[in-house]
């Protein structure tokens, strides 16, 4: 039991993991929480969905262009949305983020939302979708491929802040924005790179999820919770923290409903935070001195 | 003479006056010579808005046929469709809409519990039929007020039907998966009545989220509580999961689903894992699968005339209330007003063609439906299995 359920969790967790890399990396470069990110997450979805499906091309390839469907998106909504807002009261910027997250739903429901007579659709596995034995286990491939995609992406966005320019500026621009301006980073060009890089990375998260469930336009809230519990645990602002904190969350959800019962499952992250909020509310990797810009 | 004539003039005068006044008073609200107005009361827009307007697009082709062969009684059926939305507040508004600016002659219609339960006062108060499609919430009918019937089983029905099924399968270890949700609990709890109706106790009783991404946890412990049947209270997705979970982790037991599963055919394409759900039997309102060549009529037509739907249960919903309503009208009478309407569906059985058994109303009982049907798996295809017909 408890090899399945730590399999379980971790798979389930990486998904989370990778959700919490947005949120953060939105979080760190601008300061705001983005309340639709669950919502980019489930439009990266649709988007791949679109391409699978619809238009019957390889998985792979649809994994990628949603990627890049996302990083547009992204880069859209802050152009349309969060730029005009930089400098608005941070109430406002959550009031921005969470009708953008209704706007997105509206439009996904409208597009996808009937499409099989209910309001969900189904997302065909890459590969052959029956388990397969891991040692005394029985896993689903698709487990295998979220966890592979999950290395992937951390590992790319880690290769991408550490050795790529823009990447090096993303991270001056979250250390000390001012500073970062006065020697001539175009600072709202990094925003809108990071929106953009954040809701690329929930795509990725959501075609990787998308076979494990059925795809709807209300997938993207409770994605959200999950991983915004993530990283509280983990520590707001730290990417190493959201990646610890999502399998931690991940692998706690599914040990509390195995050993205790089903109905902790979902509010063991809830639990989370209240504790995490109690005993170390800069969580487990927290940074300190967050700017506000 | 002459003034006696004159009484005798003006007083026939004021009598033919008056006739015409009471002629006037009596011609029913919403019924002329040549239309019968009715309101349909449901989620049009919205996240629930497929479901409501797939009822009602099954109830106007059963009208249009209807108007096809005549009319009834020679009135065209004429169907005005108003917005709840789901929701408490606006189905007030709507059924208010409905009776005094529409002026409809009776409201059929009806989805969303909560909304109809708001709706149900004015309806009331205005003493206008109302029909009811989809809404499952059993005191719409109970008791029964003269005027309010439903062609929908009620959400207790399905609840007590799993476990009747279960015993009827000689099932002794019962699990149960269910959504603790205000749409869960509806069902959950009829569900833990009927067990003990039956002196049984679930072996396992685990709650799942709507969105899981994940149901080993469920699948294992149910497994350790070597149930031999798992009863399911869930939506698809959830479902989806649950089965999938069990699949993985070797616990292959008999499956029985809600209606939400009830296209067992649709939910293991959902499901995508071959011989994933050869153990589910599903329970259902309606009496075929959308693909069985005995409803193909409707689907037919239901297709040509709204060409984004894909035929569906919901669609059949909407049929069967509507070929009882067709019958209500005809049988109360060219004359007809809301009073011999009630008489009529009051004392009215109706065979439908999609659903299990028969739509009966009687004075006493406005739980017009209570058959429910069971399908799954046969050679690849979806087929129904059986029916129970449910009582409390």
């Amino acid at each position: 039991m408890l090899a399945y359920l730590l399999m379980s969790g971790i798979a389930t967790g990486a998904l989370y993991a990778m959700v919490a890399i947005g949120l953060v990396l939105v979080y760190r470069s601008t300061g705001h929480i983005n309340f639709s990110h669950g919502e980019l997450f489930m439009f990266g979805g649709f988007i791949a969905y679109t391409f699978f499906v619809i238009l019957g091309v390889p998985y792979f390839l649809s994994l990628i262009l949603a990627v890049i469907g996302g990083f547009v998106l992204g880069v859209l909504s802050d152009r349309a949305v969060y730029r005009p807002l930089i400098k608005a009261p941070p109430l406002t910027m959550v009031l921005a983020t969470v009708g953008f997250s209704f706007f997105l739903k509206g439009i996904a429901r409208y597009f996808w939302g009937s499409m099989e007579g209910g309001d969900y659709v189904a997302f065909p596995a890459a590969m052959d979708p029956s388990p397969i034995p891991i040692g005394s286990i029985m896993v689903f491939p698709q487990q295998l491929l979220i966890l592979a995609g999950a290395i992937v992406f951390v590992v790319g966005f880690t290769i991408f802040f550490r050795m790529t320019r823009a990447g090096k500026m993303m991270q001056a621009t979250s250390e000390n924005p001012t500073a970062a301006y006065l020697s001539g980073i175009r600072v709202e060009r990094v925003y809108t790179l990071t929106w953009g890089a954040g809701s690329a990375i929930a795509a990725a998260a959501a075609v990787l999820m998308a076979p494990m469930t059925l795809l709807s336009p209300d997938v993207g809230f409770q994605l959200l919770l999950k991983a915004f519990a993530a990283t509280v645990l983990g520590g707001l602002g730290s990417m190493p923290g959201a990646i610890v904190g999502g399998l931690l969350v991940g692998i706690l959800e599914s040990l509390g409903g195995g050993y205790v019962h089903s109905g902790v499952q979902d509010v063991s992250a809830f639990i989370v935070i209240i504790v995490v909020l109690v005993v170390r509310p800069a969580g487990l990797f927290g940074v300190r001195n967050i700017r506000d810009t | 003479m002459q003034p006696r004539r004159h009484v005798l003039s003006t007083m026939s005068a004021a009598l033919i006056a008056s006739m015409c006044v009471v002629g006037a008073a009596n011609a029913e609200v919403g019924v002329t010579d040549t239309e019968i107005k009715i309101g349909a009361l449901g989620v049009l827009t919205g996240p629930l808005a497929k479901y409501g307007n797939t009822v009602y697009d099954g109830i106007e082709t059963v009208y249009e046929e209807a108007n096809k062969s005549g009319g009834i009684h020679g009135r065209q059926l004429v169907y005005v469709r108003e917005d709840d939305r789901c929701q408490a507040a606006e189905a007030v508004g709507a059924a208010k809409k409905l009776i005094h600016q529409h002026k409809v002659f009776m409201i059929h219609g009806g989805a969303c519990s909560n909304a109809s339960l708001a709706a149900k006062p004015e309806i009331v108060a205005t003493k206008v039929p109302w029909v009811i499609t989809a809404s499952t919430a059993p005191s719409l009918t109970d008791p029964v007020t003269p005027h309010i019937f439903t062609t929908m089983l009620a959400g207790w029905m399905e609840s007590y039907a799993q476990v009747q099924y279960a015993v009827e399968k000689g099932m002794k270890r019962v699990a149960i998966i269910a959504q603790h949700d205000n749409w869960g609990r509806s069902r959950y709890d009829p569900l833990l009545e009927a067990f003990k109706l039956h002196g049984i106790e679930p072996v396992a009783n685990e709650e799942i989220v709507p969105d899981p991404a994940d149901a080993t946890a469920i699948a294992l412990r149910i497994q350790a509580a070597k149930a031999d049947a798992v009863i399911l209270i869930t939506f698809p997705k959830a479902a989806v999961v649950a089965v999938r979970d069990m699949y993985k982790v070797g616990y292959k037991p008999f499956m029985i689903g809600g209606s939400t599963v009830g296209d067992v055919g649709l939910f293991t394409k959902n499901v995508g894992i071959p011989g994933a759900t050869d153990n589910l039997h599903a329970v259902s309102t309606i009496g075929y699968a959308a693909d069985d060549p005995a409803v193909a009529k409707w689907k037919k037509l239901v297709e040509a005339k709204y060409s984004g739907d894909t035929f569906n249960i919901y669609h059949m919903f909407g049929i069967a209330s509507g070929q009882f309503v067709v019958e209500a009208l005809r049988k109360a009478g060219k004359d007809l007003t809301r009073d011999s309407f009630n008489k009529a569906a009051s004392n009215l059985s109706v065979n439908t063609d999609v659903y299990g058994g028969p739509i009966t109303c009687t004075p006493t009982n406005h739980q017009c439906h209570n058959t429910a049907a069971w399908f799954g798996l046969v050679d690849g295809t979806t087929k129904r299995l059986a029916t129970t017909t449910v009582t409390r």
